[in-house]
């Protein structure tokens, strides 16, 4: 009886706590017990409380079965939850539901008729809106389970809250009308439902004409297509017409799933004019929610539509004066390349790309690089660097580092296509450029692309192209950058092979080993550490050992520390 | 080579932004005060080194500035105070910050700054962030008693001085500072408060600060200063400057900030200073770290609003 002390207790971290417990307390009791007791002690008392505790009280409510006596006694369950149902905070109420929907498909077909059921009709009936609401949220469990007489009497319900004075009711019956509607016999739909949803749709409140265009992807896929056109289609029309931008962005938001649920041909006939209208719509918002689906649905229609009725709109978008409208479409333009084909492309969107690569907005940019493989399988490399590889060489030195960063992650691809002599005449430069970067994670990216570069373009390349250029930073006068030739030599070592590592690399880092700086030397000693397990073990004991044996004596505790961990490696090797 | 087996293990742990367990954070802050205490007023500290202001718990910036400047013990961090309150996640920053310390002593310094206080954090966050995360403010406990011992000025190779707030007109040398007992709770008034609190300001001379605590100080006053003690420049946090640096007196004086878009409203840069073994300073400015999955706002309206 503590546990149901802490239930009365004046600190609600400790009534929660006990809430919580309720399986618990209810086992204890046993069945009987809390079904006589525990059950009502919480109906008289608790529902006062704050809605934390509530929220919790509903969600235990709803795990209580087992421990009742089993679904034959779950209705009694039913009075405290129906309470809760009826409660001020909407938190409480979705989890009233949740749990009464639950208990639903436990209980005996004889306390679903007898009692179940009258819940809902109470809930429907009663005076304040809140627990209106919540009956909504019960009709598409209840209605598979009703006989004919009740399931006539639930769909007369419903029709009276779609008709409810408050918006919140209308809301509430609006959000689930699509998935009512799916349990229901399709002549029913027909005649009782579709009404209400038009009616929905012509809410006077926006919040509940938008849940209307929700309905119409669900509603109109069951549908038949001359259906469609009848009743769903003028719905979608009037929708992406409305006068509250909140329906017109939802109506943008699920412009994919409304040409589908319409089909490919009143979509090239009728949905083609509304979507122009969404991407030249005053509200920014309604603009990008609009953009985002230009890939989508030109992939719906024939290439000569995209190009006669949504090419003009996406030459606007490109100059929006909305940076968040210019992101959103750079984030799917690249997806029209494979819908064009070459031709097109080259001739309607390359021209885009290269105003969008100049784009102000950094993400702007960066959307566009990260997808630029999609544009060069299309058009082919050639054609791609010839006409972009100008903007990308230019935003190889973006004031963005993160600009920078996308467009290293790029250029293996780049080379790989490209071939040794071009890349080695536009790009190479630019590749060591970036191994002097002020940021480090371009420093670092940049010596990973070198790794990258070589398995390209083979050792050899590497040894006359990269090495000496890479081996000659160790003179720079900041440690920051000296520090770059030793994470070169740690990323290249796994590549370039034994000789190229004691022949070029092992000279320099014994020069390294007095370098002034600390920092330098430990991380002489982790570089050592990497390529000892690469090398011959006489190599190892001849000439890595001494360099770590004296940077062992070094006076720094760090640089100690590296260099006894690398001996040993070292005497694990020899 | 056990010696910091626990350490690494944690630091590993705070890189994902995930607390340390309570009994792990006691480990921490003993062996942090251990090496702090033996720390003076004015900590030595050798260049080349990153200077760092304000951090404020925005643990993801934090991780965008190491991005910039490059990793703990690779690139070397001096950091001026402010690690926690306002952000979201000042237990794993200042957590991930002294266990850096712990781990990499001569690599890493971390001053006072006015929010590592008991009465500070009460107010601006440190202290429900603990409660939150812990359910008990013993974290909060650990920490503020840990604050106590951390150094309130650095002095990078007798040229640049650095602290978190500005000068005090109890205060003319160096030495002075030496001669102050840290090891307590900032006080309300005095020349320690004032280290803590105090701001540049364009008037001359020293003025009560608009903040309550410390005190501004004006051109004439910087420069005395580094004059009396052979300083070439005094840098400094404490301040929101929205490019994330700010010179003033004559460059006499350096503002670094580097929380960006401090409290997730400001819209200002961050900044650190790098400072290479030839004293040669350089700024990298640097904005927020992307936040992934959090959606860009749009003005569609809350539902109360109906």
């Amino acid at each position: 009886m503590i546990l149901i002390d802490e239930l009365k207790n004046d600190d609600i971290q400790l009534r929660l706590n006990s809430i919580r417990k309720l399986q618990s307390i209810a086992k204890a009791l046993g069945p009987d017990r809390t079904r006589a007791e525990l059950i009502p002690y919480l109906q008289d008392s608790v529902l006062e409380d704050e809605d934390e505790v509530l929220v919790a009280l509903c969600e235990e409510l709803g795990k209580l079965t087992d421990f009742i006596g089993g679904p034959e006694h779950s209705t009694c369950l039913l009075p405290p939850l129906e309470v809760l149902a009826g409660a001020e905070e909407v938190v409480v109420r979705e989890k009233a539901v949740e749990s009464l929907c639950k208990i639903a498909q436990e209980i005996t077909n004889s306390a679903f008729e007898d009692i179940f059921i009258h819940v809902l009709f109470r809930l429907s009936k009663a005076d304040w809106f809140t627990s209106k609401t919540s009956a909504c949220g019960l009709f598409t469990i209840s209605y598979g389970r009703a006989n004919a007489e009740f399931k006539k009497s639930l769909r007369k319900t419903f029709i009276q809250l779609c008709h409810d004075d408050t918006p919140m009711v209308r809301r509430a019956a609006a959000s689930a009308l699509g998935n009512f509607a799916k349990q229901i016999e399709k002549e029913a739909v027909k005649s009782e439902i579709l009404p209400l949803f038009q009616t929905l749709s012509n809410d006077e409140q926006d919040s509940v004409r938008l849940l209307g265009v929700e309905n119409c992807a669900l509603i109109g896929s069951m549908l038949t297509q001359e259906e469609n056109i009848h009743l769903i289609l003028p719905v979608i029309k009037s929708c992406s017409l409305d006068k509250s931008w909140r329906v017109r962005f939802m109506v943008a938001r699920l412009f994919k799933e409304l040409c589908e649920a319409v089909g490919p041909e009143i979509t090239k006939s009728e949905l083609v004019q509304a979507f122009v209208k969404l991407l030249k719509d005053t509200e920014a918002e309604v603009r990008t929610e609009a953009s985002l689906r230009i890939t989508d649905v030109c992939g719906l229609l024939p290439k000569d539509t995209c190009i006669r009725t949504i090419l003009p709109c996406i030459n606007d978008l490109v100059g929006d004066g909305s940076q968040h409208v210019r992101a959103a479409l750079a984030q799917v333009i690249m997806g029209l390349a494979p819908i064009f084909g070459k031709e097109d492309t080259n001739t309607h969107l390359v021209e885009l790309f290269k105003k969008l690569l100049v784009d102000d907005f950094p993400d702007v940019r960066l959307n566009i690089i990260s997808k630029l493989d999609l544009v060069s399988k299309v058009i082919g490399i050639e054609s791609l660097s010839k006409s972009l590889l100008p903007s990308i060489v230019d935003l190889a030195e973006d004031h963005q580092w993160r600009v920078r960063l996308a467009i290293i992650d790029y250029i293996p691809l780049l080379a790989t296509q490209l071939g040794v002599e071009f890349f080695d005449e536009k790009l190479s430069s630019l590749c060591m450029t970036w191994l002097g970067d002020p940021v480090y994670s371009i420093r670092e990216a940049a010596t990973s692309n070198l790794k990258k570069l070589t398995e390209v373009f083979g050792v050899d390349w590497a040894k006359n192209n990269i090495i000496p250029k890479v081996l000659s930073l160790h003179t720079h006068p900041n440690y920051l950058y000296r520090m770059t030739t030793l994470f070169s030599i740690s990323v290249l070592s796994s590549v370039v092979g034994g000789d190229v590592i004691s022949g070029s690399m092992l000279p320099l880092l014994s020069k390294m080993v007095t370098d002034k700086v600390p920092n330098i030397r430990f991380n002489v000693a982790k570089t050592l550490q990497t390529v000892i397990p690469l090398l011959d073990s006489t190599i190892v004991q001849q000439r890595v050992k001494p360099l770590l044996i004296k940077l062992q004596e070094d006076s720094d505790k760090d640089v100690k520390f590296y260099a006894t961990q690398a001996l040993q490696l070292c005497n694990l090797t020899s | 080579m056990g010696e910091f087996q626990d350490v690494d293990r944690y630091i590993s742990i705070l890189k994902e932004c995930k607390p340390l367990l309570e009994n792990e954070v006691k480990d921490l802050c003993e062996k942090a005060k251990e090496i702090l205490s033996k720390e003076s007023n004015v900590q030595g500290v050798k260049c080349p080194v990153t200077v760092c202001g304000d951090i404020h718990g925005q643990f993801h910036d934090l991780m965008e500035l190491f991005k910039i400047g490059g990793n703990c013990p690779d690139t070397n961090y001096l950091f001026m105070g402010d690690y926690v309150d306002r952000g979201f996640y000042s237990v794993e920053t200042v957590t991930l910050l002294v266990a850096l310390k712990v781990r990499y002593k001569d690599r890493v310094t971390i001053l006072r700054g006015n929010h590592e206080s008991r009465q500070i954090t009460q107010v601006y966050g440190f202290y429900d962030e603990c409660l939150r995360k812990y359910g008990n403010p013993n974290i909060w406990k650990l920490f503020t008693d840990l604050f106590d011992y951390l150094p309130l000025t650095a002095l990078i190779e007798n040229q640049v001085f650095c602290l978190h707030g500005g000068l005090s007109p109890s205060i003319d040398t160096l030495d002075h500072i030496e001669n102050l007992d840290r090891v307590q709770e900032v006080p309300h008034e005095g020349a320690m408060c004032d280290l803590l609190w105090s701001d540049p300001d364009e008037r001359c001379g020293f003025s009560y600060s608009p903040r309550g605590a410390g005190y501004t100080f004006g051109k004439d006053i910087s420069e005395q200063f580094n004059h009396n003690n052979g300083l070439t420049l005094v840098a400094r946090a404490h301040q929101l400057v929205m490019e994330g640096y700010n010179w003033c007196h004559d460059q006499n004086v350096v503002t670094i900030f580097s929380a960006p878009n401090y409290c997730y409203r400001c819209g200002n840069l961050a900044a650190i200073m790098e400072i290479d073994e030839k004293m040669k300073h350089t700024f990298l400015q640097f904005d927020p770290a992307p936040r992934r999955g959090e959606p860009h706002v749009t003005r569609r309206t809350p539902d109360y609003f109906l």
